[in-house]
């Protein structure tokens, strides 16, 4: 058991830079039998990290978990050096990690500009608000447009956006994105998708969730292959895909 | 990986016990109940062995249609008390037997109480709560201020409703011709039997496929309505059949106590019951009668107390769901589990299947 | 008949604003909690006390009553927060609608009769009230019944500013609309609770002295308001704050015509008859949403 341990912590690729999330024998579950079996991942700074596999396998859960929505039972996670355990996840959203959440979860009856305002919510310098207001338009200009809007009435992907947009106004260290391409057509996952390359382009640090894995295969800097709570494999993206038996068993092809 | 928990006999196996310790305090029960009349001497307890015999089939009735079915009525007095009324006015405009009006009484509140649901349980739970507490609510209203007269007995007037008042001397079980002195054991009598068998058809009820729907809607609700279940009309069955049996005591009530009054709409009288459901455990089978036990001796000790028994059934009520939210019953099962797996240390912490 | 047509009309638009202040309370503690806070005509009884002490007993002007009906309504919906509503929170999250109901009739019952038993049950008469009447060709409109309105409005105006342009209010909102979303904003969730528990209870506690200055001042005073109050939440759409307001004035008035034509003991029951017509019709409210609350 312990060998297997120590087998595939030799695979996680050491992260370059300063280690601003790491994972260590993350345990959790819903009440019943866990769905993260022991899983560990570090995210470097500056790094756009993968994890990928098939669905319920417990992707959304790892991000929920990291983000104090979901409790753990056993293992640490650290942000920036600082252990979260027992911290609720609005004390942990302080800590600087900002989680675009599965299905975005927005206000619904709220204005397009009253969400991003929310996400601002920790922010007491009103320049810098407005100054991050400024930049989330100029990347995601179709937010501009709606920014009346309610939440309820708009399309997937301009939900998507906003979500983004919103967790760009917390403005951590960190961002968590779980599935951005969920639930939407392909010419609009591709603007999404190009969306989050310029955020890595910017230095963000981005831990990413996707089923997936050719559609981030560009742009992360590591991928993990997580198979029923567990990571299963872990390396460069361009490794993955050239696997065929990992594709194949896990990913179905 | 650990090796997985075979398909284990202790589902099995605790299931049988569990049936087996029912029967065993249902055993107990009955012992008790039948030994009462003989070991009792005073007039004055057995008599509040019989009020506490009314609140036990009533508290296990509400928690029958709450605890169980997910039915969150405010309005099981109201329920009681057009089972009293109805027996009653039977009795003293038609000139009926109450041995005839009571069951004919139940019928009566079942069948409009099934109206009320029909409206009502196609809202959620807490809308229920309030909808009924409402009705409830007008049903007390309308009777406290009948002041028109709608006939005259001798010289006093007597409302449609019975007013203020009520209804008195309409009737009773005939057991003062039968027994004469002795008669209050042979009322005993009819209302532990009554008692007794609501208790065994709600017992039923419980383990019946509705009873397992019930469970089913409350552990997964998505899966129970995929595979067929209907929350509404299973709910509105169990309306239905505890109205019934709530009506049914309400009308017992009035022939043993041979009156009936807009006091029992009280809300004072709604909130002893449900403090007898939540202190005993909602949704434990034998929660109410713990709970009776418990809050009866309890409301005997407070009787000196006078202004302070409102006050202590608030606090009682608010106390034990904070702190026991699955009340005693609940706590004693916990007790039960933590002493079992103290027992089998070695047994893996393994899934426990959903039971 | 102009006389009685707008006799009736002062009644029913009164006691509207009473019920529309009691269904704000109501309606932001559902909204953002999923809770039905049973105390509620507890806290509005108190809140008139409250009033009764300062200016009765302490002899200080009226205004502090009020202030005092503030104060008393705030603690106590602090008190609620912590000795019921969070540790219920902790312990059963799922059943939490339901616990809470009870947990609330509870208190509320408990601190009804803490009130019966410190001031006694006889009426008392609210001190913070106003004399004097508006005489018009049509009628007479008692000062009383102006200031009642009046008051209403501006409480309710005010919170609506508080919901809508402040920090505090958006985060409310926030975390009504979505609670987990609003935690990963960086939302205390639970200090968000406490200060709507507070704020419900201030309004409860105005909304009582309102009541007791046009009617009386008796222990029970809050129980009538809350459950049509509730009522009306209904009928609006539970969470449904614009629709409960415009629902209390209608229903009211409609109550008060009900009680002129038929007699007081008729308003209630019919009041009850059209709101469950409604939800037969309308399961949801007329106005509301079918939602899916989650705790």
């Amino acid at each position: 058991m312990a060998d297997a341990a120590a087998a595939r912590a030799a695979t996680i690729p050491r992260e370059t830079g300063a280690v601003l999330l790491a994972l260590d024998g993350v345990v959790a579950g819903y009440g019943g039998p866990a769905v993260l079996k022991g899983v560990s991942l570090a995210v470097g700074r500056g790094r756009l990290v993968t994890v990928v596999g098939p669905n319920g396998h417990g992707k959304s859960t790892l991000l929920r978990t990291i983000s104090g929505l979901t409790r753990r039972t056993a293992g640490t996670i650290t942000v920036a050096g600082r252990p979260t355990a027992g911290l609720s996840a609005s004390a942990v959203a302080r800590l600087g990690v900002a989680h675009v959440p599965q299905g975005d979860m927005l206000f619904p009856e709220m204005s397009v500009g009253e969400n991003l305002m929310m996400g601002a919510y920790l922010e007491r310098d009103e320049r810098a608000t407005a100054r991050r207001l400024d930049e989330v338009f100029a990347l995601l200009p179709k937010l501009a447009d709606r920014r009346r809007q309610i939440a309820s009435s708009l399309s997937g992907g301009e939900r998507r956006m906003v979500g983004i947009g919103r967790g760009l106004m917390m403005g951590a260290e960190i961002m968590l994105i779980d599935e951005p391409s969920l639930g939407l057509a392909p010419l609009v996952i591709e603007q999404i998708y190009e969306v989050i390359a310029t955020l890595k382009a910017s230095g963000r640090t981005i831990l990413l969730v996707e089923e997936n894995p050719a559609r981030v295969a560009d742009i992360a800097d590591a991928m993990h292959l997580l198979d029923d709570g567990e990571i299963v494999w872990s390396g460069p993206p361009a490794e993955l895909l050239a696997r065929e038996e990992l594709m194949s068993t896990y990913l179905g092809g | 990986m650990m090796p997985e928990a075979a398909a284990s006999p202790l589902p099995v196996r605790r299931r049988n016990t569990a049936a087996r310790a029912d029967l065993a305090v249902a055993f107990v029960l009955i012992a008790a109940a039948v030994a009462l009349p003989f070991l009792v001497d005073s007039r004055y307890v057995l008599g509040q062995v019989v009020l506490a015999l009314f609140y036990a089939t009533v508290a296990t009735q509400w928690n029958l249609l709450f605890g169980f079915a997910g039915v969150f009525s405010l309005a099981q007095m109201a329920v009681f008390a057009f089972g009293g009324y109805a027996t009653a006015m039977l009795c003293f405009y038609f000139g009926w037997s109450v041995w005839g009006a009571i069951p004919v009484a139940a019928v009566a509140t079942a069948a409009a109480s099934l109206v009320v649901g029909l409206a009502c349980l196609r809202l959620t739970g807490v809308y229920v709560a309030l909808l009924t507490l409402a009705i409830a609510q007008v049903m007390y209203v309308l009777i406290v201020t009948d002041t028109e007269c709608f006939v005259m007995v001798g010289s006093t007037c007597r409302q449609f409703t019975g007013g203020a008042v009520g209804f008195a001397r309409f009737g009773d079980f005939g057991m003062r011709a039968l027994l004469k002195g002795q008669w209050l054991v042979g009322n005993y009598a009819i209302v532990a039997a009554v008692f007794a068998v609501t208790t065994f058809i709600t017992y039923l009820v419980v383990k019946s496929p509705v009873g397992l729907a019930f469970r089913a809607l409350k552990d997964n609700p998505a899966c129970a309505v995929a595979r067929g279940v209907n929350r509404f009309t299973a709910q509105l069955a169990v309306f239905g059949v505890s109205a019934f049996f709530t009506g049914l005591a309400g009308g017992v009530y009035a022939a043993h106590f041979q009156a009936i009054g807009p006091g029992v709409l009280s809300l004072s009288q709604l909130l002893f019951i449900v403090a007898i459901a939540v202190v005993g455990g909602v949704g434990q089978f034998w929660g109410p009668i713990v709970g009776t036990i418990v809050l009866v001796a309890a409301d005997e000790a407070m009787r000196e107390a006078g202004e302070f028994r409102t006050l202590g059934l608030g606090i009682i009520i608010a106390a034990s769901m904070v702190l026991m939210p699955n009340g005693l019953v609940g706590r004693f099962h916990d007790l039960a589990r933590f002493l079992a797996a103290r027992r089998a240390p070695a047994a893996p912490p393994a899934v426990s299947p959903a039971e | 008949m102009a006389s009685v047509v707008v006799a009736v009309l002062v009644a029913g638009l009164t006691s509207g604003a009473i019920y529309a202040l009691a269904t704000v309370g109501l309606s932001l503690v559902w909204g953002s909690m999923g809770m039905l806070n049973m105390a509620h005509a507890a806290l509005l009884a108190l809140g008139g006390y409250a009033a009764f002490t300062a200016v009765t007993t302490l002899g200080l002007p009226p205004v502090v009553g009020f202030v005092a009906a503030f104060a008393a309504g705030a603690a106590a919906g602090a008190l609620l927060y912590v000795s019921i509503v969070r540790p219920l929170l902790r312990s059963a999250p799922a059943a939490f609608e339901t616990n809470v109901l009870i947990a609330t009739v509870g208190a509320g019952i408990a601190l009804e009769n803490a009130i019966l038993m410190t001031y006694g049950g006889q009426p008392l008469k609210q001190p913070v009230a106003a004399a004097g009447a508006f005489a018009f060709e049509a009628g007479t409109i008692p000062v009383q019944n102006v200031v009642i309105v009046t008051v209403a409005v501006v409480l309710m105006v005010a919170t609506a500013l508080l919901l809508g342009r402040t920090k505090m209010g958006r985060a409310i909102r926030a975390t009504a609309q979505n609670r987990e979303a609003a935690e990963l904003m960086g939302v205390p969730v639970g200090r968000v609770y406490l200060q709507v528990l507070m704020l419900s209870g201030m309004l409860a506690g105005v909304c009582g002295v309102l009541v007791s200055a046009i009617t009386q001042l008796t222990p029970p005073l809050g129980n009538d308001p809350m459950l049509k109050a509730f009522i009306m939440c209904v009928v609006a759409g539970l969470g449904n704050l614009p629709g409960a307001i415009a629902a209390s004035f209608g229903l009211a008035v409609i109550e008060a015509f009900v009680q002129y034509a038929a007699g007081a003991r008729w308003g209630f029951p019919v009041l009850l008859f059209i709101v469950i017509a409604v939800l037969v019709w309308r399961p949801s409210g007329l106005f509301g949403r079918a939602q899916i609350r989650r705790v």
